[in-house]
């Protein structure tokens, strides 16, 4: 650059260095994150099997395989903490937002196909690697998203049980996702994109609630004790 | 939820809302569920309120900003004395800024991942230096370097010890940019009181500034370019300016020129503020 115009070289030369060097380490994310993207979608695969097939031995396989392959998730977001400076996960959180929230959801998936309950943040951070790194965290809001995802995804999941003649299922979805969506209410949203996406939580529990009430009209649905049909 | 259980109702279809209507009212308060999600709301709310006291904190700051900018263009007399201590309320209010609202914010963000809270007072940031720079620029024909003024948001205090704002260059450049527009209007003024040599000062030095953004290498923020833009533009009524005083100057009396320039294409109102 021009050294002789004083306004060059005050003040636009040492911001074309910050520049440079928020470029570098974006970079590197982007390197980074492409490794974390790559395990992100083999998890997404190895999960659709539930869709399509209602075995629990295969279910149990594939939630195995995928908390494997989260080791490779663990990978990445571990180098990832060491390019983030300290104090600027915000800086540059736009890198990884995205998968960060589909990986929450992919955790929390897991979690409901192995237990059957609502993974907290603490157990997502975990999962994802996120714990106890100190230039790294597990976003919150992140965290929420990822478990309106995990609603749609269930929703999905319900009509695809009664498909392959799974009539418990959507029950135990059904009281889950009300749960879910009774806690959700006790957030004050903002009019965000987190507010937004809980405004569609509405449809899949709609969703989820008609394919109970199919059942039941039926006479498909069994209590548990009783194995009588019972009017939900 | 309530919502669309009344949709329902209203269609007049059996209603499915009662499993989850069920599972509400059967959820005790010490649901694991409620009970996670209570702790969030707290975290949350807790965020969004500092959000808030920032946005609040930012706007005053724009506020006084705008005011004092407005304040700084009166320094466009004769007047040496009154020009001095214009510049002198101008500086001693942009430093009580720093020292009240500025230094709120920085504590509000002690701890904190500032640049999860900076959107929240960029504006008055911005503001803030187009304001500063403009009353540099008056007093001392020269601005400071971002180091410069990063320096002033440094605070040291007994209660937290060392601590500062945040101040990304980001936001000293695009304070700048908009600081050029000031520069602008400034130019059209002194052509009122018949102040040419401060026209080509002027319009000079915006060449600069403007020389600075051309040479950027991928800045990578919308905002950069939108400013670098507007810019241009007033640059090129400065450079009309300058280029009709040149031309006309030996034609008609000095402070009739504005009057000239005024009714060709330079309009001064089109930017943002206040003049």
């Amino acid at each position: 650059m021009d050294v002789s115009n004083p306004i060059v070289a005050d003040i636009f030369s040492p911001f074309q260095e910050y520049i440079n060097s928020e470029q570098d380490v974006r970079e590197e994310i982007r390197k980074i994150m492409k490794d974390v993207e790559k395990p992100l979608r083999e998890i997404t695969t190895i999960l659709q099997v539930i869709h399509h097939d209602q075995s629990l031995e295969k279910m149990h396989a594939a939630c195995l395989k995928a908390r494997e392959t989260f080791e490779n998730v663990r990978n990445g977001y571990a180098a990832l903490n060491k390019i983030v400076p300290p104090g600027q996960y915000y800086r540059y959180n736009d890198h990884w937002r995205y998968a960060t929230q589909r990986l929450c959801f992919l955790a929390a998936l897991i979690v409901f196909l192995e237990k059957g309950i609502l993974i907290n943040k603490e157990t997502t951070a975990q999962i994802l690697g996120v714990d106890d790194k100190a230039n790294i965290c597990l976003d919150l809001e992140d965290y929420l998203m990822g478990l309106l995802n995990l609603a749609s995804e269930l929703a999905r999941y319900a009509v695809n049980s009664v498909t392959y003649g799974d009539y418990e299922r959507p029950l135990q979805i059904s009281k889950f996702v009300a749960e879910l969506n009774a806690g959700f209410r006790l957030l004050n949203l903002k009019n965000d994109s987190l507010r937004k996406r809980f405004d569609a939580l509405k449809y899949d529990v709609k969703k989820i609630e008609e394919v109970v009430y199919d059942l039941s009209i039926r006479g498909l649905v069994h209590s548990p004790n009783t194995s009588e049909p019972v009017n939900v | 939820m309530s919502k669309f259980r009344g949709n329902r109702n209203k269609r007049g279809k059996p209603v499915v809302g009662d499993k989850a209507k069920e599972t509400l009212e059967n959820m005790d308060e010490d649901n694991p569920v409620l009970v996670m999600f209570r702790q969030y709301s707290t975290e949350l709310d807790n965020k969004h309120d500092r959000y808030e006291r920032i946005v609040k904190l930012s706007r005053d700051v724009t506020i006084e900003a705008k005011r004092i900018i407005f304040l700084l263009h009166n320094t466009n007399t004769d007047i040496e004395s009154k020009k001095k201590s214009i510049i002198e309320e101008a500086e001693n209010r942009l430093q009580t800024l720093v020292e009240s609202n500025f230094k709120t914010i920085a504590k509000e963000l002690h701890n904190q991942d500032a640049y999860q809270y900076h959107r929240a007072y960029t504006a008055g940031l911005q503001e803030f230096i187009e304001a500063l720079t403009f009353c540099q620029f008056l007093k001392n024909t020269s601005i400071e370097s971002w180091a410069n003024i990063d320096k002033l948001l440094k605070y040291r205090d007994d209660e937290l010890g060392e601590y500062n704002l945040l101040f990304p260059q980001y936001d000293f450049i695009l304070g700048i940019a908009d600081f050029t527009g000031e520069l602008m209007r400034r130019c059209i003024n002194t052509l009122g009181v018949g102040n040419v040599e401060e026209c080509f000062k002027l319009c000079d030095f915006v060449r600069h500034i403007n020389t600075g953004f051309l040479g950027l290498i991928s800045p990578g923020n919308k905002e950069i370019s939108r400013k670098a833009y507007v810019l241009r533009q007033s640059l090129a009524k400065m450079e009309l300016v300058c280029y009709n005083i040149q031309i006309r100057g030996t034609e008609i009396p000095k402070h009739m020129l504005i009057s000239v320039i005024e009714s060709s294409d330079v309009n001064p109102d089109d930017d943002e503020g206040f003049f």
